[in-house]
């Protein structure tokens, strides 16, 4: 009985003590963003709406997925040159799954509506992990000209 | 399927390791592991950090010019295949594999026979530094004395024998 009573007590401060580190504590939850909005991105297509030159860079101002953070293969929204631009990411600086390469800036391709490129050829490597979406992106990767 | 090479140490990068950075200058760095690619980003030079094969071959510690190794260099030409070809390919592999291994390890060798000969000399000159401890200084000079005299006494015989 002694020994009940020690143990409930026990528990009692262990309780009393957990709550108390609980209290102490704070939930830290990774930021898990790779493209979301207002972030500057290079388009690193060649239309000319990506290549003249403007006093803003061209920011995302929506993210076309379930939560608002685009990795490779996402579309997005972008304005540039004051006018509104759909666009597909095909890399970014934050690492992303294994085996998929690491870009050193945020790359974009301009894309219509539809998902036809904007432009008529892509210079910078894109990652070969975007064939898997072969039906939607066929266009983009047939005028990419490098793989990585 | 390719088994890269690490840019920094030039290890084997296997399927399912490392990491590959691409800069903006569309140039793609593969690295084997977090240490070279810490490395890297702390703009080390490969070539300089002592622990990598671009350091050993700069430095002339391992072989570099062999016929084995023109092997391993990259081709731009597609062969056409043929199961022959294959087939040959593989045993024509493991044989270069062998006979690369054998002249890498001679090459270290040879490299490494100097240091036999340095440390016989050093330690000829260790022996003769600390020759006290091992033989008294003046251990045999009393004997040598003796034999020094016998043979002067000797020669002043023969003299005093030829004069007669």
């Amino acid at each position: 009985m002694a020994l009940s009573l020690l143990s409930r007590s026990l528990a009692g401060l262990l309780v009393e003590s957990s709550s108390i580190t609980h209290q102490r504590t704070f939930s830290v939850s990774a930021v898990a963003a790779a493209i979301q909005k207002m972030t500057r991105v290079r388009v690193v297509d060649n239309s000319s709406l990506g290549n003249t030159p403007y006093h803003r860079a061209p920011r995302v101002i929506h993210v076309y997925t379930q939560n608002g953070i685009g990795k490779v293969g996402d579309k997005v929204l972008l304005a540039i040159k004051g006018q509104k631009k759909k666009a597909l990411i095909v890399g970014h600086k934050m690492p992303g799954d294994r085996m998929t390469p690491r870009f050193d800036s945020n790359n974009v391709v301009l894309i219509e509506d539809n998902g036809n490129p904007t432009g008529t050829r892509i210079k910078v490597p894109i990652p070969t992990h975007l064939r898997k979406h072969e039906g939607e992106y066929s266009k983009v990767l047939a005028i990419a000209s490098a793989f990585v | 399927m390719r088994i890269e090479k690490c840019y920094f140490c030039s290890g084997p990068v296997y399927p399912g390791h490392g990491m590959m950075f691409v800069r903006n200058d569309c140039k793609s760095f593969r690295f084997c592991r977090s240490k070279c690619h810490k490395n890297f980003k702390k703009k080390r030079n490969p070539r300089k950090t002592r622990w990598t094969k671009a350091f050993r071959k700069a430095s002339g510690k391992e072989l570099t010019v062999d016929n084995a190794l023109e092997f391993e260099k990259r081709r731009n030409m597609p062969v056409k295949y043929n199961r022959a070809i294959w087939d040959k390919t593989v045993e024509a592999m493991k044989r270069v594999e062998e006979i690369k291994r054998k002249r890498q390890a001679r090459f270290i060798m040879n490299r490494l026979k100097k240091g036999i000969q340095l440390k016989k000399e050093e330690d000829i000159v260790e022996v003769k530094k600390n020759i006290h401890l091992i033989k008294a200084p003046h251990a045999g000079k009393a004997k040598q004395l003796e034999a020094k005299m016998v043979q002067k006494l000797q020669e002043d015989v023969d003299m005093a024998d030829e004069d007669l």
